[in-house]
């Protein structure tokens, strides 16, 4: 009998007792298996994945790119370069079929995780039949950690009442820091650590805190720890960075190193990018760069003053996207000093969904005007840009940037579309390196197999010689649809083993296989979403099959330059019908499932209407923060001043860039409410507070249940009217993608710059309690349609991630 | 005494060589006689955030204001220090103007430095009310603009317009 254990069956089950147990010690016989823990297999490999977030194929120097990626391109060097790898278009459900060996839908997360469908393919619950990849090397013997961006936690459950089973603990991972949020101020960063919020964190050595910096030194600590506590154990850590996703926040001295370097604009960008790609061969010599959509200008239709605010733009993600190659350089460096390198399995993913379309066309100083649906125009951009510090300040905290659309599309070269868009090359194919050593012959090389994302964790498992469990905890497991790309590893011309797959992303839809790749894109703009716009695909009005589609042979047109679908009906039909079959033994069906708020399918309406804070709470994720939108609600704290007066937070909640403060300076009461960076709102008492417990109060009520609702406040101090004021705008969907609220000061980036200095602007004196009521003065009709729309909100802040 | 009425027009701009094109392209017009200006000055902020004043052409004007004196009128608004770098306009006419002979206790300094950010830079003119046209279009590459009638020939109204003006830079 072997003694190699079964490992399909997870937890591997402890062998049983070898030993001899009398009465007493008297000659019984220890079996020392019985403290033993479970070994991997002999000679397995340590495991780094690393993954950045929102970039293209055509970003990174390694691919041809204008960024320069040193430590990427060594990777490449001294392993392989995958130019024909897939994603899904989308952040969560990428992490999830990377994770899990399997199609997003699969494992619940057709959508994204801030907001949880009553489908089981968008239900945002990763399920017990579904045991993540790290999961598997955990209970086979590796120490596993995620450190970074996760993302895939359902937003209800990002607190302290969990629970905690799609928390990243939960999806098989020993130790976890890093921040849940679809995205993060880079230089604020809410952090999470294992099952809590830990906030804000100081940076270290006098330095101020910078995400990408200080999740590599924890990933670097978390190396060390193990290494010192088990010197030959193996580990596999996966590296998610916020970069580059937006807010585009880097030191200047990153983005000075591109001054000047995109003053040729996108379209040129585009052509020199195609060129070198060419020259390196990630893209075939008979290849065609594709063209510009219409819905983004052309470089030379632009003025002076919009070339240099857009090469600024770039200039900044490319210096942010540099810094993530300089940190992923450290911690390969920390590898090869622990004399481990050599045995490591790397696989570096640059961009879980192609580059994001999502600035708009002009790009904007604060994300959250497109989240919340605020169309600005370049004019207004550009003053709120000055407004917010001038082109000096973009990349800095004081702004929230994103790019525009139209360097998306240069980054995705050469490719048609990009993020969200999941019927086209832009959005669904990213770069892939892998670096393995021992297996990987003809260094520096190139494989163009059709390669999925889902494959990952499968080739992990083959290569690490673990086989894919039939159960975990006693549920019977789904099978990995992930294909192993190992072979390619050793052989260039390994036969291709993904032959089929589908795509699909909020409608968008395409489906390919050998070689063949039907688009269904649907007629959407990605950076537009509101109900207005979503009526034509109301449930009874859209016709998915009369989409347009495009058919494109990828083994003769690489970029999808050359539609065939007039030619091919024949294979038009046997794709479109190949893609409902998919789509039904995956669970895609119901097709914008993920959409259903905006078709007032809705969740069952939550009865907690009033939320109190007791003491001291702080970093309330933005998902658990109470819903004070389009709508009347009221803030009450009791508090207590000592004699001599108090200064100080009452409660807060996000930023500048939009969020709102009850504070009490220069003895009033005050609040404050940043409309997304383009008002502010202010009200505060004439008087000073008394002495003593006091109850404050701030009640807005609006002019009507409706999305940003104008309304009048009024602040009252023990009952009694002490100020007020008007706020002819309010935010219908979010302040902000993942700064939280807080009870007695304001962590982070604060609401109001008037106390920046003194931040995070603790209250000297007591709040013993914080209540809000969200529901004050509602009928049942505003509260269903409040709940609509608080749906459709939580809807809109994850599409971006 | 001239006829002639002025308004002021504060511009900010986010990047400080388009400003100085703007500048020039306004001087230019003065000196060809398109345009008549009592004063202008091109302010740049530094990445430091110091505020100083870059270029002047004051009193450009062919008929120009009756009264003034020293450095001009929109200079003279700005205190000593901020003046160490700046270049007198080459097509700087006589150093006169109606308002300049009061002490105006503008704050303008301040206020354009609050207004400015690092690394921008701003463009403020008084001229000819009639040309405001030609001026709006001649700022072509500012991203902000506020402008104020001034309303009388005193410094109590040049001090007034540009309240106004000043206010009118802030907010979104």
């Amino acid at each position: 009998m072997s003694d190699e254990p079964d490992r399909t069956k997870l937890p591997i089950q402890r062998p049983p007792f070898s030993g001899v147990a009398n009465q007493t010690l008297d000659g019984s016989r220890p079996g020392w298996e019985q403290i033993g823990h479970v070994e991997p297999p002999e000679g397995s490999p340590n495991v780094l994945v690393v993954l950045i977030d929102d970039a293209g194929f055509g970003n990174p120097s390694t691919f041809g790119g204008p960024i320069d990626t040193p430590h990427y391109d060594r990777m490449a060097e001294e392993g392989l370069r995958y130019n024909r790898f897939h994603v899904t278009a989308m952040c969560s459900p990428t992490r999830a079929s990377l994770l899990t060996g399997r199609n997003h839908h699969a494992v619940g997360m057709g959508g994204i995780p801030e907001f949880s469908g009553g489908f089981p393919g968008y239900s945002a619950m990763l399920p017990r039949d579904a045991a993540p990849f790290p999961k598997v090397l955990k209970e086979n013997g590796y120490s596993t950690a995620a450190i970074g961006k996760w993302h895939l936690t359902p937003e209800g459950e990002q607190g302290p009442a969990g629970p905690f089973d799609h928390w990243p603990n939960g999806w098989g991972f020993d130790y976890y820091w890093g921040f849940l949020a679809p995205e993060a101020g880079q230089f604020d960063t809410m952090v999470a650590e294992n099952q809590k919020f830990i906030g804000v964190q100081e940076g270290k050595d006098g330095k101020p805190f910078y995400f990408p910096e200080a999740m590599t030194d924890q990933a670097i600590d978390w190396l060390h720890g193990v290494r010192g506590h088990k010197s030959q154990k193996p580990w596999m850590l996966y590296y998610s960075t916020g970069c580059s996703h937006a807010p585009h926040h880097v030191w200047k001295e990153w983005s000075e190193k591109y001054k000047g370097r995109f003053d040729q604009g996108w379209d040129k960008l585009r052509e020199e990018t195609f060129e070198r790609q060419k020259k390196l061969g990630v893209v075939p010599a008979d290849a065609e760069l594709t063209p510009r959509d219409a819905l983004m200008p052309a470089w030379d239709s632009l003025d002076e003053n919009s070339k240099r605010v857009f090469a600024r733009q770039m200039e900044v993600y490319a210096g942010y996207s540099e810094n993530a190659d300089h940190h992923v350089g450290r911690l390969l460096n920390a590898i090869e000093e622990m004399g481990e390198l050599q045995d490591t399995l790397v696989v570096w993913i640059w961009g879980d969904n192609g580059a994001s379309l999502e600035g708009t066309p002009t790009g904007t100083f604060n994300e959250g005007t497109m989240v919340n649906g605020l169309p600005l125009t370049d004019e207004e951009q550009m003053q709120l840009t000055l407004k917010w510090g001038g082109l000096e300040a973009w990349g800095t905290e004081m702004m929230y940037p994103h790019y525009s659309t139209a360097w998306a599309w240069a980054g995705n070269t050469p490719f048609q579309w990009g993020k969200q868009v999941g019927s086209h090359l832009g959005g669904t194919r990213n770069p892939l390196v892998v670096r393995f050593p021992r297996d990987v012959k003809g260094a520096g090389g190139l494989r163009s197999q059709f390669t999925h994302v889902s494959d990952v964790g499968p080739t992990i498992l083959d290569i690490v010689g673990i086989p894919q469990p039939r159960s975990v905890d006693g549920v019977d497991q789904q099978p990995m649809t992930g294909v192993t790309f190992a072979d390619s590893l050793t052989d260039a011309n390994a036969p291709e083993a993904h032959t089929q797959q589908y795509f699909e992303n909020f409608g968008n839809r395409a489906m390919y296989k050998d070689g063949w790749w039907l688009s269904m894109r649907m007629p959407r703009i990605p950076w537009r979403l509101d109900p207005e716009l979503l009526k034509k695909f109301a449930p009874g009005v859209w016709k998915p099959d009369e989409d347009p589609v495009e058919l494109y042979y990828l083994p003769d047109d690489f970029s999808q330059a050359n539609d065939l679908s007039e030619d091919h009906p024949e294979k038009v039909k046997e794709l479109q019908d190949l893609f409902w079959e998919e789509a039904e033994k995956y669970k895609v069906k119901p097709l914008l499932a993920g959409f259903s708020p905006f078709f007032g399918i809705l969740p069952p309406l939550g009865a907690q209407t009033v939320t109190t804070y007791y003491g001291d709470v702080q970093n309330v994720a933005p998902g658990a923060v109470p819903r004070v939108y389009n709508h009347s609600y009221t803030i009450t704290a009791d508090l207590h001043i000592p004699d001599g007066g108090a200064e100080g937070v009452i409660v807060a909640d996000a930023s500048h860039l939009g969020g709102f403060s009850l504070f009490v300076q220069d003895g009033k009461l005050k609040h404050t409410y940043a409309f997304l960076g383009v008002f502010e709102y202010r009200q505060e008492s004439k008087e000073s507070l008394p002495t003593g417990d006091v109850n404050v109060q701030m009640v807005f009520r609006a002019d009507e249940a409706a999305p940003a609702t104008p309304g009048d406040v009024t602040l009252l101090v023990n009952g009694e009217p002490v100020g007020s004021g008007r706020m002819d705008h309010t935010v219908p969907f979010g302040f902000s993608g993942y700064a939280g609220l807080d009870v007695g000061r304001d962590n982070g980036l604060v609401v109001d710059r008037s106390y920046a200095e003194k931040a995070p602007f603790v209250f000297t004196g007591t709040v013993k309690k914080v209540v809000f009521d969200v529901a004050p003065h509602l009928d049942d009709g505003d509260e269903r349609a409040l709940h609509e729309q608080a749906s459709q909100a939580h809807t809109v802040r994850g599409m971006d991630a | 005494m001239s006829d002639t009425e002025f308004d002021v027009v504060i511009a900010a701009y986010l990047i400080p060589d388009l400003a100085q094109e703007d500048f020039d392209r306004l001087v230019k017009l003065v000196a060809d006689k398109h345009l008549e200006v009592e004063g202008v000055a091109l302010v740049a902020e530094d990445a430091e955030g110091n505020t100083t004043v870059k270029e002047t052409g004051d009193h450009l004007g062919r008929k120009g204001l009756e009264i003034g004196g020293g450095l001009g009128l929109v200079v003279g608004l700005f205190s000593p220090p901020l003046l160490a770098s700046m270049v007198i306009g080459g097509a700087v006419g006589g150093l006169a103007g109606k308002f300049a002979k009061h002490k105006v206790e503008s704050g303008l300094e301040e206020k354009l430095g609050a207004a400015l950010p690092p690394g921008s830079a701003g463009i403020i003119a008084i001229y000819d009310r009639a040309k405001g046209e030609t001026v709006d279009a001649t700022l072509a590459s500012a991203v902000r603009k506020s402008v104020a009638q001034i309303d009388g020939g005193g410094a109590k109204q040049l001090k007034a317009a540009l309240a106004e003006a000043q206010a009118g830079m802030g907010g979104g």
